[in-house]
């Protein structure tokens, strides 16, 4: 056997010369915060493009390359750093934290990579740079909804505010102070909570003393259950319009039907709700793939790397082609009908969703739809 | 009315916190190092409460016991892999074992329930107890009444057992306790068990409302460190009143101020007990803190 191996060496080494060199495969980066305080939302996030790349007609398919970016700029830079190591990519989906889209757009910039993301983070979209598209409604879209349902619907005159100290809570924030103030129902109290607060109770004091007849919340998934758990086990029953994080079915895994009952959020869609069949045939082979539920940030994520596929079908090979072509093209998504504004944001619409204290499925009660 | 709910809600908090202050100075006591694991235990607490749960249809009540005794089995395998190995060599080797073996519980738990936030089964679950304008959920008193009957347990099994007077000879002097015939290995090892079942007696009793996450450790920890450090390095009664004056800063400041001003406030109440009273407010010298 000895003897041989020098003879299997030089024999593999000639297969290797003599292969023809191969195209180099596809690649297609998927940083997302799988791990931290966004693990819930960011695990969607990927699994919604994980999806989207198993379920794609194109050939070859592009292989993705899932990085955790944790929830500092500096994990999403490494992040990208890496993934732009390993040669070009058409795109990037990037992670859905503000902070680390903030930290990631002037290298999108300089390698010319468009970054496919589902940030919430309105800044994001503000900064003149051509190379970011936002699957996920802004907060000058879900914002203005989740406000107008609270006074509109509800009848809400004294909201109170919560929202997280990151960038993404402070960002809806004076989206939301604005819009309260624009329909005549200013914030009779608002308070920032850092998301390793785990005591919510002072802030819920302060809210009910201040005379508030509704909780309007900004905060992440797991601060939303915090203090809707601690709301309820308190005995405060005003009605709740929270953020896109409580219609993720994680999120209302945290909380009993009870616990729910007048709680409302704003989302982009909510696959869980039925009614459209592409969207339960999603749903369903979301289930099968991933043994849970489905939220609105896979949804999105899905729509965007389905869109970014869609590129690559009409011929868009290089980043610069795939970026020129999301910024002209429409695309018909599961949630709705995509097309930047010129800034990249994609997603114009909301919804509001409602539960009725009896399960953790939410219903689609109002509808608003906006205009790129 | 509101001092009262304020005290109230304190009371609730600080109970749990105590529960995790004391077991962090027993095992300070019994070896005379930081235990730097016991953030991790008490997470490790609230993930067997909602294992159990998920696998017993049984009220949180009647699965306590068996939460308090696999954390106490925690504690004794972390004494036999983080303590006696290197009991001989300097504390520090200690601090840097309970600390591998805390990130290792951390990520046992990541891989095994994933990053996502867990909630425990309720003690009690019924409606909010109203004495007028005064609320309290039916939870926050189940956590009083439990770590009431905790702290009370462990103080009748210190002070009125020859088991608990055996754990404090070794913790007062384990030469002279060795040489009286006192199994010190066995009682080390029992105080590293009772402190982890208290760490789990807090994690059940912090699930419910405040979740649980892998990496809450940290977290708890701090709280117990700046409790201890307030208190009295190494006194019962100290970690006790310290864990009050976190868990008032924590509701009472937040309350009155907000909650980064009451965070900022704690920190430099420590600063300012560190400069004023380095011993703690129930005393103890300065140069065994860690």
């Amino acid at each position: 056997m000895i003897f041989h191996r020098p003879f299997s060496v030089l024999s593999i080494l000639l297969a290797v010369v003599a292969t023809p060199v191969a195209a180099e495969p596809l690649r297609l980066p998927v940083l997302v915060p799988i791990t931290g305080f966004l693990a819930l939302e960011g695990t969607s996030q990927r699994n919604g493009a994980l999806l989207a790349l198993e379920r794609s007609t194109l050939s070859p398919t592009p292989n993705a390359e899932v990085i955790d970016t944790g929830v500092t700029p500096e994990g999403a830079i490494t992040a990208f750093e890496r993934a732009m190591s390993g040669g070009k990519a058409p795109a990037v989906v990037a992670p859905m934290l503000g902070t680390q889209m903030l930290a990631l757009l002037p290298l999108a910039e300089r390698e010319k990579v468009p970054l496919v993301t589902v940030s919430g983070t309105a800044k994001i979209t503000e900064l003149d740079n051509p190379w970011v598209f936002r699957f996920f409604p802004g907060d000058d879209v879900v914002k203005v909804a989740q406000a107008r349902y609270a006074v509109e619907k509800l009848g809400t005159r004294k909201p109170a505010l919560l929202y997280q100290t990151t960038a993404y809570g402070q960002s809806g924030r004076q989206h939301l102070a604005e819009q309260f103030a624009r329909l005549g129902a200013p914030l009779v109290f608002e308070e920032g909570l850092a998301p390793t607060v785990k005591d919510v109770l002072p802030a819920l004091i302060k809210a009910q003393a201040a005379g508030a007849d509704a909780l309007i919340l900004h905060l992440h998934a797991p601060s939303t259950a915090l203090v809707i758990a601690q709301a309820r086990a308190q005995g405060i029953d005003l009605p709740i319009v929270a953020g896109s994080a409580m219609h993720q079915p994680a999120t209302a895994a945290l909380l009993s039907p009870r616990d729910l009952a007048g709680v409302c959020a704003e989302t982009a869609s909510s696959p869980i709700s039925g009614g459209d069949p592409a969207m339960t045939e999603f749903a369903t082979a979301y289930r099968k793939r991933f043994s849970t539920e489905p939220d609105a940030f896979a949804v999105a994520q899905y729509d965007g790397t389905m869109m970014v596929l869609a590129a690559l079908q009409a011929g868009a090979g290089k980043p610069d082609e795939v970026r020129a072509w999301l910024a002209a093209n429409p695309h018909q998504g599961l949630a709705m009908r995509y097309r930047s504004d010129g800034k990249g944001n994609m997603a114009h619409d909301a919804a509001i969703v409602c539960y009725d204290g009896k399960s953790r499925v939410p219903a689609i009660v109002q509808r608003y739809t906006g205009t790129p | 009315m509101l001092a009262l709910q304020l005290a109230l809600n304190t009371l609730a908090l600080a109970a749990a916190y105590a529960l995790v202050a004391l077991g962090f100075v027993m095992v300070i006591n019994a070896v005379g190092a930081v235990n730097f694991a016991h953030g991790d235990l008490v997470v490790a607490g609230g993930f067997l409460a909602v294992l159990f749960a998920t696998l017993i249809d049984l009220p949180a009540v009647a699965l306590a016991p068996a939460v308090i005794l696999a954390a106490g089995g925690l504690g004794l395998v972390l004494s036999l892999v983080a303590y006696f190995p290197l009991r001989r060599g300097p504390p520090v080797g200690i601090y840097v074992s309970t600390i591998a073996v805390g990130v290792m519980l951390q990520n046992a738990l990541l891989n095994l329930a994933g990053p996502a936030p867990r909630r425990g089964p309720p003690l009690l679950d019924a409606a909010p107890l109203r004495f007028g304008d005064i609320v309290v959920s039916s939870q926050a008193m189940a956590t009083i009444v439990a770590a009431a009957l905790l702290l009370a347990g462990v103080q009748l099994l210190l002070h009125r057992t020859q088991f608990g007077r055996r754990l404090r000879a070794t913790a007062q002097d384990p030469l002279m306790a060795a040489s009286i015939g006192i199994d010190t290995r066995r009682a080390i090892a029992f105080s590293f068990a009772i402190a982890a079942m208290l760490a789990g007696a807090a994690g059940l009793l912090l699930a419910p409302l405040h979740f649980v996450s892998p990496h809450d450790g940290a977290a708890l920890i701090l709280k117990a460190y700046v409790a201890t450090v307030i208190g009295g390095w190494g006194h019962v009664r100290g970690a006790l009143f310290g864990a009050m004056i976190v868990a008032a800063f924590e509701v009472v400041g937040a309350t009155l101020v907000s909650q980064p001003a009451a965070e900022a406030a704690l920190y430099v109440t420590l600063l300012a007990m560190l400069w004023l009273r380095p011993e703690g407010l129930f005393g103890e010298p300065s140069s065994r803190r860690a």
